[in-house]
């Protein structure tokens, strides 16, 4: 697996996550009937959807122009704030990409800071909220420390979607402040948050996607 | 339990909805082929436009409030759902003019979050849109913290007298003005005996116990606190009222607007019954009753309850309120 990232591991890497939240989207319905309306799940298949369409219509493009074209598909879904809030994590994405064709680690590592910011500047949520941003904040840092130790690609993405798993697995404990399920109050404590398990899952997907590629 | 709902494939549910909401309204809204509902008859291009966003399954809330006197164009989202923000940059610019266009959202995390992308995106492009948050149920915060507050069906009222501002030639900052100060002044409150079912997903949503009503309840069923045993209609319309004559601060005298919205399953005949409580409890307290309604304007599929909606009234309000509108949810002469 070289270091240098083109865009057919780019593709792969959307597509990896396309197929993770496929095989997932009943169990984070389930996890949105707590607090939400139960459709997180086939939002997100929504969104899989649109990011399968994208990838597959784009044969040669700009990593810059894939990710934001990935944006718009699927701040399209009409999913709440489902769509916008992954579609700024791909449009801050593509707003750090250069036009360059090839990328390392340091490189993926400063695109996904960058779609961090994107998805922080349009939720006034933060760590510990119980949103998407407890899996996808850890995720980004241990990609993060693994390009800085000048681990690979693929290494990097692993460390990453382990730590947003255990990020997603830390919402149970938490209460919610955001969102519908933050009506709850206290009885939000003791599930998931569906947004955090669904990051867990994308950053899981890029890493299978990137390892079959 | 199969879900009791008569409705074809799940993904079908939006554009078969509004198909059916465009074949029996046809002398007032157009659904365009971008699922964007606009007036039959658009308004004259020197006049405000008036736009808003919200997810479908409350028919007839929103898109039944597009026609003359009231809204321009309605970006409907999926169930329970905002739309994207590319459907509502692409309403938008649509409804762009000279006048300006208000462009009026409930305080929803997906709708303000849509809007909120799609009104940066009209900055970029030089749009002349001016936003206004709609936030009016009390349960969820103080007046204090008011983006707390959900945008509940009071929305009605706003778009009401902010449609008619417009119609009348109001300039964009005087249209919001008043759409402001609508808002400022209304308080709404909500109440459940029953769940509704999520009509793509069959999920149940906000159960509440057999002999038990929730107020406070949104219209996703979001609790809101406020569990108790159920109680008549005049005593749960008194517990209410007093809630909100207390938010809104309404003394002796004043006149308000007030509006029972069943959200599903509660009767029209429940929702008359509630009215006239409310209009002895408004008496008692040497509170004028001014204009009210009784209907379902904002649903929640087929949940039990009911939203109530309290405003203070200004003159000019309610020459507003009381100005002609011809929509598929309401119709004033």
């Amino acid at each position: 697996m070289p270091d240098k990232f083109v865009q057919a591991q780019l593709s792969a890497m959307l597509m990896g996550a396309v197929a993770r939240i496929k095989a997932n989207h009943k169990e984070l319905s389930r996890l949105d009937s707590f607090g939400g309306d139960g459709d997180h799940g086939s939002a997100m298949l929504r969104a899989a959807d649109a990011i399968a369409k994208t990838v597959s219509g784009a044969k040669k493009k700009a990593t810059k122009d894939l990710l934001s074209d990935t944006a718009w598909a699927v701040m399209g879904i009409d999913g709440g704030a489902t769509g916008p809030l992954l579609g700024s994590f791909f449009l801050g994405m593509s707003d750090a990409a250069g036009k360059g064709k090839s990328l390392d680690a340091k490189g993926l590592s400063a695109l996904f800071i960058s779609g961090l910011e994107g998805v922080m500047k349009n939720t006034p949520a933060r760590a510990g909220d119980k949103t998407m941003l407890d899996a996808l904040i850890p995720a980004v840092e241990a990609m993060q420390t693994g390009a800085k130790a000048g681990a690979g690609i693929p290494d990097c993405l692993k460390s990453a979607a382990d730590a947003a798993a255990k990020g997603a697995e830390t919402t149970s404990k938490m209460k919610a402040r955001f969102g519908r399920a933050k009506n709850l109050g206290d009885k939000s404590i003791g599930n998931k948050d569906a947004g955090a398990v669904s990051m867990s899952l994308i950053f899981k997907g890029f890493s299978e996607g990137v390892e079959s590629a | 339990m199969p879900m009791k709902k008569f409705v074809n494939k799940p993904e079908d549910l939006v554009s078969e909805l509004l198909r059916g909401f465009a074949l029996a309204n046809a002398d007032k809204i157009k659904v365009l082929d971008n699922n964007l509902v606009v007036r039959a008859r658009p308004k004259a291009k020197n006049k405000v436009a008036i736009v808003t966003l919200g997810g479908s399954g409350h028919e007839p809330a929103l898109s039944g409030f597009v026609g003359e006197g009231m809204l321009d164009i309605s970006v409907p989202g999926d169930i329970f759902a905002a739309p994207g923000p590319p459907k509502v940059i692409e309403a938008l610019r649509m409804a762009n003019r000279k006048a300006g266009v208000l462009f009026i959202v409930l305080n929803h995390a997906g709708d303000v979050l849509s809007s909120n992308m799609a009104l940066e995106m009209a900055k970029r492009e030089g749009l002349n849109v001016r936003k206004v948050l709609t936030h009016e149920d009390i349960s969820a915060g103080s007046r204090k913290n008011p983006t707390d507050r959900r945008g509940l069906a009071g929305c009605l009222a706003v778009i009401k007298v902010a449609g008619a501002a417009a119609e009348k030639g109001k300039s964009l900052e005087e249209c919001a003005a008043i759409a402001e100060r609508m808002e400022a002044n209304l308080a709404t409150l909500a109440v459940a005996v029953s769940a509704a079912t999520h009509p793509a997903t069959g999920g149940v949503i906000a159960d509440v116990k057999e002999d038990e009503m929730v107020v406070g309840m949104g219209q996703h069923g979001e609790a809101g606190g406020g569990t108790q045993k159920l109680k008549s209609a005049d005593e749960t319309a008194a517990i209410m009222l007093d809630a909100l004559i207390k938010d809104l601060k309404i003394k002796k005298g004043e006149e308000v607007l007030a509006i029972i919205n069943g959200v599903g399953s509660t009767t029209l005949m429940e929702q008359y019954i509630v009215l006239q409580s409310v209009k002895k409890v408004l008496d008692r307290k040497k509170i004028a009753l001014a204009r009210c309604l009784a209907g379902e304007f904002l649903t929640v599929q087929e949940m039990g309850g009911f939203q109530m909606i309290l405003g203070r009234m200004d003159k000019e309000l309610l020459s507003l309120w009381d100005a002609p509108c011809h929509c598929p949810a309401w119709s004033v002469k």
